[in-house]
């Protein structure tokens, strides 16, 4: 894929660095004299483009009428949503993907200024923190819709409320639904009846809610 | 009419105490590095600090009621986000925003804004005014991309018809004559001391000023 990185400083380096590796066309317009003389030490010359960030020219030099996906990495979050609006607009990118530098402005990127997807490390590393602290040994697999429903994965251990007991006879969290058991490296498709046992993998689809009542269903209680 | 100024810089600052001035109700939101200072003591409107882009700031200043929002900080990036804002989220009636950099004036275009390029505007008058003086431009449309000029009609003129002032880019508004303004019409026999108005871009200003200031020796 053609990806245009705007905003060369840590974040848009590394994710420079991550997608040249996995052989992605890429290239990285930034306007900061230090930043582009680190850069030039990291990446392929031909990559780097410098110029004004909101420069139609400069941007149509990295590329972006070709591209597919446009990356807002800069640290002022107004220019990364005029990028993502620019992007769509004038240049029919068809994914633009934006930084949110301060949480509270995290209520404009949305359709508003086409910004298909937000990056909010704030927020991100917040409800990881707390998924952490919360889920034990939860492991979340998939998110979806922006993260509100996932897919998560627990392994059964002895002791926990719901050895023995048949899908029918559990009280399930509200908004969960178990999806599929591992069971002895075969899928078990989950009925009403069956009946889970120590070991068995769990894969449910949850909310965050329901997740943490789900972790009190299928953990051992003296573990903590 | 409640209004809301984004920036307290010098064009901020002064919009904002004229138009308090003016009775109307008014509130500033100024920047962390723009502060209050800048507005007269005697400014009646409310003053609120803080970051434009957050949502908090933009509902004490009374976006969701306000008539007419004015974004004028001195970066074009925020001006953009704060003016789409206002005319596609709050659907404030009237949004006009304040271009800083020239350069960047092709993304207001895009957003659809209404816009002032102080800059361009200013460049273009001094532009005119260096190349000559009696031709006077009267009034701005846009940002002075296309300006209505007043013209004397001289003795040499006297009797032409007023179609051959009609060049490209060059549309006549009136002609005024003895203190009575007229619609003109294209046979329109001018007469020396009318005074012309017209309506013309840069360039077609120019061919008219070199058309009419010609030292006329034939006929």
């Amino acid at each position: 894929m053609y990806v245009v990185i705007v905003g060369g400083g840590r974040t848009g380096a590394q994710l420079a660095r991550t997608l040249i590796a996995q052989d992605h066309d890429v290239h990285v317009v930034d306007d900061r004299k230090q930043v582009l003389t680190r850069i030039h030490r990291e990446l392929p010359t031909e990559l780097i483009h410098e110029g004004e960030l909101l420069n139609a020219q400069v941007l149509e030099q990295a590329g972006i009428e070709q591209a597919d996906v446009m990356a807002a990495c800069t640290t002022h979050d107004e220019v990364n949503l005029v990028l993502c609006y620019l992007a769509r607009k004038r240049y029919g990118v068809r994914r633009t993907i934006a930084r949110v530098n301060n949480p509270r402005n995290a209520w404009l990127f949305n359709d508003l200024f086409h910004v298909d997807v937000e990056l909010n490390q704030a927020s991100i590393m917040a409800s990881m923190i707390q998924e952490e602290m919360s889920l034990g040994d939860m492991v979340t697999l998939l998110k979806l819709r922006r993260g509100h429903y996932s897919l998560v994965e627990e392994k059964i251990p002895a002791g926990a409320k719901a050895v023995g007991v048949a899908i029918k006879d559990l009280v399930l969290p509200r908004n969960c639904v178990i999806t599929a058991i591992l069971r002895s490296g075969d899928v078990v498709v989950p009925r009403g009846e069956t009946v889970f046992e120590v070991g068995d993998e769990v894969l449910a689809l949850t909310d965050p809610k329901s997740a943490r009542e789900l972790v009190a269903l299928f953990e051992d209680p003296e573990m903590d | 009419m409640q209004i809301i100024v984004v920036g307290c810089g010098r064009m901020g600052s002064e919009l904002a105490y004229r138009m308090s001035q003016r009775g109307q109700d008014v509130a500033v939101i100024a920047l962390p590095d723009a502060p209050r200072e800048n507005l007269p003591a005697d400014f009646q409107g409310r003053v609120f600090e803080g970051d434009v882009t957050n949502y908090e700031v933009l509902h004490r200043a009374g976006i969701e009621t306000c008539d007419a929002l004015v974004a004028a900080t001195n970066s074009d990036a925020l001006n953009l986000v704060v003016a789409h804002a206002a005319a596609q989220k709050f659907h404030v009636k009237t949004v006009v925003a304040r271009n800083y950099d020239p350069a960047y004036r092709y993304l207001y275009e895009m957003f659809d804004l209404q816009i002032v390029s102080a800059t361009s505007w200013a460049a273009q008058r001094l532009e005119e005014m260096v190349y000559h003086g009696e031709v006077r431009a009267v009034f701005s449309a846009g940002n002075g991309e296309v300006e209505v000029y007043e013209l004397a009609v001289g003795a040499e003129w006297d009797g032409h018809p007023l179609s051959e002032w009609m060049i490209a880019d060059v549309i006549a508004v009136s002609v005024a004559r003895a203190g009575r303004a007229h619609l003109p019409r294209p046979d329109w026999i001018l007469k020396a001391g009318d005074v012309v108005h017209v309506s013309a871009t840069l360039d077609g200003v120019e061919s008219l000023r070199a058309l009419v200031c010609r030292p006329r020796e034939e006929k």
